[in-house]
């Protein structure tokens, strides 16, 4: 009855499609995710911050959106994982002499590397956030004592670069892998990426910078 | 090539890649070339190395060559790390010396990819890219007498990008090209040319599906958008081909009965 729909999913282009989707709906968990912790800058003592995160803390739906947050994460992974092996062994012996002739980017290069380095970080972020935050613990001050440590900072200017990375060739290439291609888009689209990209980067990065150099004591 | 002054003739060190079968884990054979013409193509160059080679009592080296004036997509050589040489749009066989410089190391190394075996020394075996075509990148007419031209319309954007997919010769140099050693740029042209027309309509969903079916079967990588396929390309064919390859796999599968 589902023969069709295993076919697709089976396929390179289904696959790539759902690599595509997690992936840009991973992108639309960050952009809401950046707006929200934008609240740390609203005052000095961190309270509008502090209330944003406990009204997420209590909504009674969050281990549902949880739930799904890590679906995604491991359903792009998983595939993208499987892609770039079928990818290695498509050319089981490489060139001796290898020389790009102009399409590949930094980030095209190196989306299995940042993909690893993010879900290293996402990991390190996780176990800093979600795993051991007590009840009687503000948010905003776990967040300024995480980051306020050389190694801490460290990870996440690593981290939030890796994925400034991964997403410079993501965005664009999701699109064009749904079949979004379009003369007069296209240009637009590429452009967009890596602002994109650059503003997610420059956003969560203003937490570890800002934290660590003290401009927000 | 601009007013640039070029030497008439330069001297250049030839690394032939040699691999007497496709187990054999092959070698560079090293060819010292004095006095090469630099209005000679490439392959008149390689033509003037096997002499040197014969002469020398060795044995000549394979390649695959057919029309020497690009259209056939015979000639299947990467020329230090890049399909079909330095120049953009062009096959090897259109490449001249002139693109070299005196003194040049020029290493020559079989399009390397699972899909292409490869059978002895510079030439690979190409037929899988037939098999993706014979999945569906045609159309079935029966024979009669044509219908009057003008009965079929076909809107002048179309044709226009219909005939810029079909400029595909399908040498392969997309897939020798490509990090991952996938043919969605060729596929994705064939898909194209018939896609955009009437007369490609009727299959439609079912050519697409094939295509691409089979083209998963041969041991092609996957696209992961890197484009290096497009400037390799000698025929320039454009990426917007893979997303239209990507939309029509989608709509058939998901969007049509087709294969239901």
């Amino acid at each position: 009855m589902l023969s069709w729909l295993t076919r697709t999913a089976r396929s390179s282009i289904g696959r790539k499609a759902v690599v595509a989707l997690t992936g840009l709906a991973l992108i639309g968990f960050l952009v809401v995710h950046l707006a929200g912790n934008m609240t740390f800058f609203a005052d000095s003592d961190g309270a509008t911050f502090d209330a944003y995160a406990d009204t997420i803390g209590n909504n009674p739906l969050l281990p549902l959106a949880e739930i799904g947050l890590v679906v995604l994460f491991l359903v792009h992974m998983g595939l993208a994982v499987r892609l770039t092996l079928e990818n290695k062994k498509a050319r089981s012996k490489g060139y001796m002499v290898s020389k790009a002739h102009g399409g590949r980017t930094p980030g095209s290069r190196t989306m299995i590397f940042t993909g690893v380095i993010v879900l290293l970080f996402v990991i390190l972020h996780l176990a800093h956030f979600r795993l051991q935050k007590g009840d009687d613990v503000s948010m905003a001050s776990l967040v300024r004592f995480e980051l306020s440590r050389p190694l801490g900072a460290g990870a996440y200017v690593v981290g939030l670069l890796a994925l400034g990375l991964h997403l410079s060739h993501g965005f664009q290439s999701s699109l064009q892998t749904l079949g979004l291609n379009h003369p007069k888009y296209t240009p637009l689209v590429k452009v967009l990426g890596y602002g994109l990209a650059g503003l997610l980067t420059v956003g969560f990065l203003l937490f570890p910078l800002t934290i660590f150099f003290g401009g927000n004591s | 090539m601009s007013a640039q002054a070029h030497p008439e003739s330069i001297n250049v060190k030839l690394h032939l890649w040699r691999q007497a079968g496709p187990e054999d884990p092959g070698s560079f054979e090293k060819v010292e070339l004095k006095d090469i013409s630099t209005h000679m193509s490439f392959l008149e160059m390689i033509d003037v190395a096997n002499e040197q080679i014969l002469e020398g009592g060795g044995v000549a080296v394979c390649f695959d060559h057919d029309c020497r004036e690009g259209i056939c997509g015979m000639c299947s050589m990467v020329i230090n790390g890049q399909v079909h040489g330095p120049e953009p749009g062009v096959t090897t066989c259109q490449l001249h010396m002139r693109s070299f410089a005196d003194g040049d190391e020029i290493y020559v190394e079989p399009f390397r990819a699972s899909g292409f075996p490869i059978v002895r020394d510079l030439v690979v075996d190409r037929s899988a890219l037939d098999k993706i075509v014979m999945a569906g990148g045609y159309i079935s007419v029966n024979t009669g007498s044509p219908q009057d031209a003008n009965s079929m319309l076909v809107p002048k954007d179309k044709a226009d990008l219909a005939m810029d997919a079909a400029a595909c010769i399908g040498c392969g140099a997309c897939v020798a090209a490509c990090p991952n050693a996938a043919a969605m740029l060729f596929t994705g042209a064939k898909v194209s040319q018939l896609a955009l027309l009437p007369q490609g309509q009727p299959e439609r969903a079912s050519r697409v599906l094939g295509m691409v079916d089979t083209m998963d079967s041969l041991g092609f990588g996957n696209c992961t958008n890197e484009y290096e396929c497009m400037a390799a390309c000698p025929k320039e064919i454009d990426v917007s081909n893979i997303a239209r390859m990507n939309r029509e796999y989608l709509r058939s599968s998901i969007g049509s009965a087709e294969g239901v």
